[in-house]
């Protein structure tokens, strides 16, 4: 029977517009010296120590063919294993944690990072899109992300003003959170006031363009007692791919993360998550997408994520706040959001989140998205005992 | 369209011919070799502080040991010795401002005195003068762009 793996450090830098101080491997470096230290872990292959790496980023970010270049030396792939992921950060926690649970390494390093601000964020979005087909349309995450809204409000009535909910909450509790990069007080008329970029979507709807990294580390159930008091358990993950091609999806339902959801939670034990789980960090880098996203975890039916916000539930001291850390709409980069959701949801199981703390959270559920209109979702869901 | 036989489909590719923009920041420590090599002409590099081996280019944290690397700085010699070599028949061009070199000059892997290893050209062109183990000495740019070892013209063969 293979060990349980358990997170046993997690760091975040502060996320920032334009990291221009830093080139890309000293910013992870900010994250990972951060998990080094505080479990005193070295690199090596003797049983107790880091030997195994997984990477992840994006090469249109980067500008490089090998964007792991950078970091690479810092995660003690010298000499050494090393993987890269190219998808959202959950994903990379994924692959660590089936190094780990495979017995195949001992503790794995995870570290995602991106700096939007070294290139054009519409063009290298533009590039997530196939290219003989829907790139020379011009669509990138912005316009994709409106069809998808539209089709979303138009099928199940959900209201700009629910939308514009997400963008009010999510961005208040980012005042809570120390890495937030755009924490605001806003209100609904605030986000509906706010210039429309691709109809029905306004800018204050997406996420700012935004630099950082995270980092943590796993390893089996044995060491990680050795290291800290309070490792948090990955007892549950999954993800799940959609066709690429938006005309084969009704992009009002999220079917993907339907099945990744039943998955997971079926690796955890849960039946009735709205019930079982004390938080989520959902992955929302345009505002809807929180809305139909808890719709494909089961917080709420099909249809009903707009109504279901109103109710007051997902907010701070609600049944299950959604997003204490102010999620990706506060600013995270692509590719990182996801990893960032899994390191928020590990401080709020070790009772460190400070001012955004859930009292007494003992599951937590972390969401990661890659892709035009939610592609491939991936689920984890996270204990502390 | 081109014409082909009634069996033959024709082939059809979609041409993509946008520039895409980088910005890379240099950082702390590579940021600062910059700097040094623009305004001085100077290499500086930092050491580890495990190993003792100057570590480059600059960086943070030494591979080799997997140590954090600090801030130990030397200004190196820049003489050295040909390590390795190739002569490049087919020149590359330089990819970040388009311009061809106006030689190809062959390309090498140079011990600096003090322990450091370069990548760089050298100004010997005659392969029968190239030979592992000749001495060089660092000429730079007179006008450089503060792009670090770019702005090295080459490294010239030295008699000592």
């Amino acid at each position: 029977m293979a060990e349980r793996v358990g997170i046993v450090a997690v760091a975040q830098t502060k996320y920032s517009p334009d990291r221009a101080d830093a080139h890309e491997g000293e910013l992870a470096y900010e994250a990972i010296k951060q998990v080094l230290d505080e479990t005193g872990l070295k690199y090596g292959h003797d049983g107790e120590s880091i030997d195994s790496a997984v990477t992840c980023s994006q090469d249109f970010w980067d500008g490089r063919t090998i964007a792991n270049l950078n970091v690479n030396p810092y995660v003690g792939a010298h000499l050494s294993h090393e993987v890269k992921v190219a998808e959202d950060g959950v994903n990379a926690v994924y692959v660590a944690m089936a190094e780990v649970m495979g017995g195949h390494h001992k503790a794995s390093i995870v570290v995602a990072h991106a700096k939007e601000s070294m290139t054009s964020f519409r063009l290298a979005e533009n590039a997530g899109l196939d290219a003989i087909w829907l790139r020379q349309l011009g669509l990138d995450n912005w316009s994709a992300a409106a069809l998808q809204a539209k089709r979303y409000m138009h099928k199940y009535g959900i209201t700009p003003e629910q939308c514009a909910q997400v963008v009010v909450k999510n961005r208040k509790n980012a005042k809570n959170n120390p890495f937030a990069q755009e924490p605001m007080d806003l209100t609904v008329e605030d986000v509906l006031g706010s210039p429309i970029v691709s109809t029905p979507l306004r800018q204050l709807d997406f996420k700012p363009h935004s630099d950082g990294a995270v980092a943590m580390i796993l390893c089996g159930e044995t060491l990680a007692k050795k290291i800290t008091p309070k490792p948090i358990w990955i007892l549950g993950a999954s993800n799940c791919y959609e066709t690429h091609y938006l005309g084969d999806r009704d992009l009002a339902e999220a079917d993907a993360l339907i099945k990744a959801a039943a998955k997971a939670y079926k690796m955890a034990g849960i039946s009735d998550p709205g019930k079982e789980l004390d938080l989520a960090e959902i992955s929302e880098p345009v505002s809807y997408q929180e809305l139909l996203w808890m719709e494909g975890l089961g917080f709420c039916g099909r249809g009903e994520g707009g109504r279901f916000i109103e109710t007051g539930t997902t907010q701070m001291g609600g049944k299950i706040p959604v997003n204490p850390s102010g999620g990706t709409l506060a600013g995270n980069p692509d590719g990182v959001a996801g990893m960032a959701r899994v390191a928020e949801a590990v401080l709020q199981l070790r009772n460190e989140a400070g001012a955004r703390q859930v009292p007494g959270a003992k599951v937590a559920l972390a969401h990661g998205v890659t892709g035009v209109c939610g592609q491939l979702q991936a689920v984890m869901i996270l204990g502390n005992s | 369209m081109t014409q082909q036989s009634s069996q033959e489909q024709e082939l059809i590719r979609i041409n993509y011919g946008t520039p895409r923009p980088y910005k890379w920041a240099t950082g702390k420590y590579i940021g600062k070799l910059y700097k040094e090599a623009k305004e001085n002409k100077q290499l500086v590099t930092n050491r580890c502080p495990q190993c003792k081996q100057l570590l480059w280019p600059p960086i943070a944290f030494c591979g080799r040991c997997k140590v954090d690397a600090g801030e130990d700085w030397v200004v190196m010699n820049q003489r050295g010795t040909v390590v390795q070599y190739t002569y490049l028949v087919v020149p590359m061009w330089d990819p970040h401002y388009g311009e061809k070199f106006a030689n190809p000059y062959p390309t090498a892997t140079i011990k600096l005195d003090d322990g450091a290893y370069l990548v760089s050209r050298l100004q010997e062109q005659d392969p029968e003068k190239l030979k592992v183990g000749m001495r060089v000495e660092a000429v730079w740019k007179e006008e450089g762009r503060g792009t670090g070892m770019g702005d090295v013209l080459y490294f010239r063969t030295i008699e000592e």
